[in-house]
């Protein structure tokens, strides 16, 4: 479909080990649609298929079975490659090049005529915060810089959509936000951005659709503000008790809820859902504390990637594993 | 298609050229043609039989090693190293990406062989001795021979490891020069040895075609100090050379067609 940026259906990828006769089922079957313009993060643990897919949809690997389409082109097309950037997971590019000679070799291949590419690896170069570094050869860089030259490379040809496989792995604070705020540019101009990433902060900060996948599988799929907001898990209540109340004397209002915290005079508690919340609070009054906050609890991104991750694979979560990076 | 396979070809260069072990290889071929000078003082007579003879092989020698020790890593390394995945993103197609890496080490073993070469005639000259036609076409040769050891690496290369291509790439390289010895000897062998080796010489490329001083063609004597090889005899080693060169570049091609860059 023409108003698709990506079009992925039932996406199978066998790996076969011909020694050995062993079956890795990296993709059983992933399905979705990116629309043109959005930023569209696709989450999951290590090993749940993210780079695999990233990999199929660019031409790396042959998927088993299903189809997919790029800009309405079938996969591999060079008319599709045209219009598309790439940036591979921990990117490794040619280390006896400067940033530079990177983007120009990738201007290159991309037809560019020498003025242009000239004048497009400069600006590229300056907007990824390199231009210091320009001489340098790659294999001076740190693995945050080369992320940024990989990000160079894969903008020479002001792609329609830009394909980013883990593009904050590697980078400090200031450099992932560098990175989200070019991703957040790269929207308004009307590109589309699919990007991987297990960092879910940079998830629900910028992304207008999210897929997380596990096991090789769609877990879930929709809007940050879709997947999370369906139902109220709690409500959190703060509330400030009279000064003097010993500990033991805040059981009454403890009684029933789910969880509860008490630094000095304040409390923090999460009622069930389906609690009487007037009535809790009416008895908290009565006992002299003052309402500081009452907010329903939503499920965040982080809780359901748990819970779906977990969900679709019991071994991880006897392991502890498939645990999101939170970022600081 | 021809910007894209240059570009990658300009590249393989630039690799190739910021790699400090063709240095110590050019200093090898300059210092065994400083051996011919030496070695020729002490012939007194044939000061410019030994240079040609000792330049010649140095190139034939030298640089089908380098194109041995640079075509099993090519295509290997591109893929262990996730190189490609940056490139194959990109709107070139496989089989360009194959061309260009050839066409690029093509490019540094010609600057090799044409830095031997000069080292070489350099030396003639030294020498008073003349440039033949017959020493040109023997660096011709010597040119086409290193050319296709180069595509032999390549090939293996796009399905093998580095340590088992040059196994394989060194293996084809002496069989094919030594072709003519071992049908001589098969000839004296039992029917089926015959039979075994004729198949088995049928599939490595006839490398003897390109150093062919010393040898008796059509019951002549050739050297390339006398009665060299005419032109057209060049030309078809040439074609000859051509042929398994792009039999092999297209067999590379699809192997690495079907591969998977996971």
């Amino acid at each position: 479909m023409e108003d698709l940026a990506i079009d992925v259906q039932d996406l199978a990828k066998t790996y076969r080990t011909p020694l050995a006769r062993k079956k890795v089922e990296a993709l059983r079957g992933v399905s979705f649609t990116v629309e043109r313009g959005q930023i569209f993060g696709f989450v999951g643990p290590n090993g749940a298929g993210k780079t695999t897919t990233i990999r199929a949809l660019m031409g790396l690997v042959r998927p088993t079975s299903g189809t997919a389409s790029l800009l309405g082109h079938p996969l591999g097309s060079r008319a599709a490659k045209r219009r598309i950037g790439f940036l591979p997971e921990s990117p490794y590019f040619y280390d006896y090049l400067t940033v530079g000679e990177l983007c120009d070799l990738a201007g290159r291949l991309f037809g560019m005529p020498p003025a242009a590419r000239r004048a497009r690896a400069d600006e590229l170069i300056a907007k990824v915060g390199l231009a210091g570094a320009r001489g340098q050869s790659l294999k001076k860089f740190s693995k945050g810089m080369l992320q940024r030259a990989g990000l160079a490379q894969a903008l020479m040809n002001d792609p329609e959509l830009v394909v980013l496989d883990e593009p904050m792995s590697g980078l400090d604070p200031i450099g992932r936000k560098e990175v989200r705020d070019l991703i957040l540019e790269l929207r308004d101009a009307g590109k589309t951005v699919f990007f991987s990433t297990h960092i879910l902060s940079d998830v629900e900060a910028i992304t207008d659709r999210v897929a997380i996948v596990a096991k090789g599988r769609i877990q879930a799929l929709g809007t940050p503000g879709e997947l999370v907001s369906r139902s109220v898990r709690g409500i959190d209540v703060v509330v400030r008790l009279p000064a003097g109340l010993a500990a033991g004397d805040d059981a009454a209002l403890i009684a029933g809820a789910t969880s509860a915290r008490r630094v000095g005079d304040e409390l923090s508690l999460m009622l069930p859902a389906d609690a009487d919340v007037d009535s809790w609070l009416a008895r908290a009054r009565a006992a002299g504390a003052k309402v500081v906050q009452v907010a329903p609890r939503h499920e965040t991104l982080e809780e359901l990637f748990v819970r779906r991750v977990t969900g679709a694979d019991p071994a991880l979560r006897e392991a502890g594993a498939g645990q999101p990076e939170v970022a600081p | 298609m021809i910007a894209r396979i240059w570009a990658i070809a300009l590249n393989t260069f630039r690799e190739a050229a910021r790699i400090r072990v063709l240095y110590g290889i050019l200093v090898i071929v300059v210092g065994s043609n400083l051996l011919a000078l030496f070695l020729g003082e002490l012939a007194q007579h044939d000061a410019d039989r030994v240079a040609r003879d000792v330049g010649l092989a140095g190139i034939s020698l030298f640089g089908s090693l380098t194109a041995i020790f640079l075509g099993v890593f090519l295509l290997y390394t591109e893929v262990s190293r996730r190189t490609i995945h940056a490139i194959v993103a990109k709107p070139i197609s496989r089989w360009e990406f194959v061309l260009g890496k050839y066409a690029g080490m093509g490019i540094v073993l010609s600057v090799l062989v044409g830095v031997f070469a000069l080292a070489m005639l350099a030396m003639l000259v030294a020498q008073g001795a003349p440039v033949t036609s017959g020493v040109v076409k023997a660096l011709v040769l010597a040119w086409l021979e290193v050319v296709t050891v180069a595509a032999i690496a390549i090939f293996f290369s796009s399905f093998s490891t580095p340590f088992l291509s040059g196994i394989f790439a060194l293996g084809m390289w002496v069989i094919g020069r030594l072709t003519p010895d071992l049908e001589a000897q098969a000839r004296a062998a039992a029917p089926w040895i015959r039979t075994t080796t004729r198949i088995a010489l049928e599939i490595v490329p006839d490398i003897h075609l390109f150093a062919v001083s010393g040898r008796t063609l059509d019951g002549a004597a050739v050297s390339v100090h006398g009665e060299f090889v005419p032109w057209s005899y060049v030309a078809l080693a040439a074609a000859h050379g051509a042929g398994w060169i792009a039999c092999l570049i297209a067999l590379a091609a699809l192997l690495f067609h079907r591969r998977d860059f996971a």
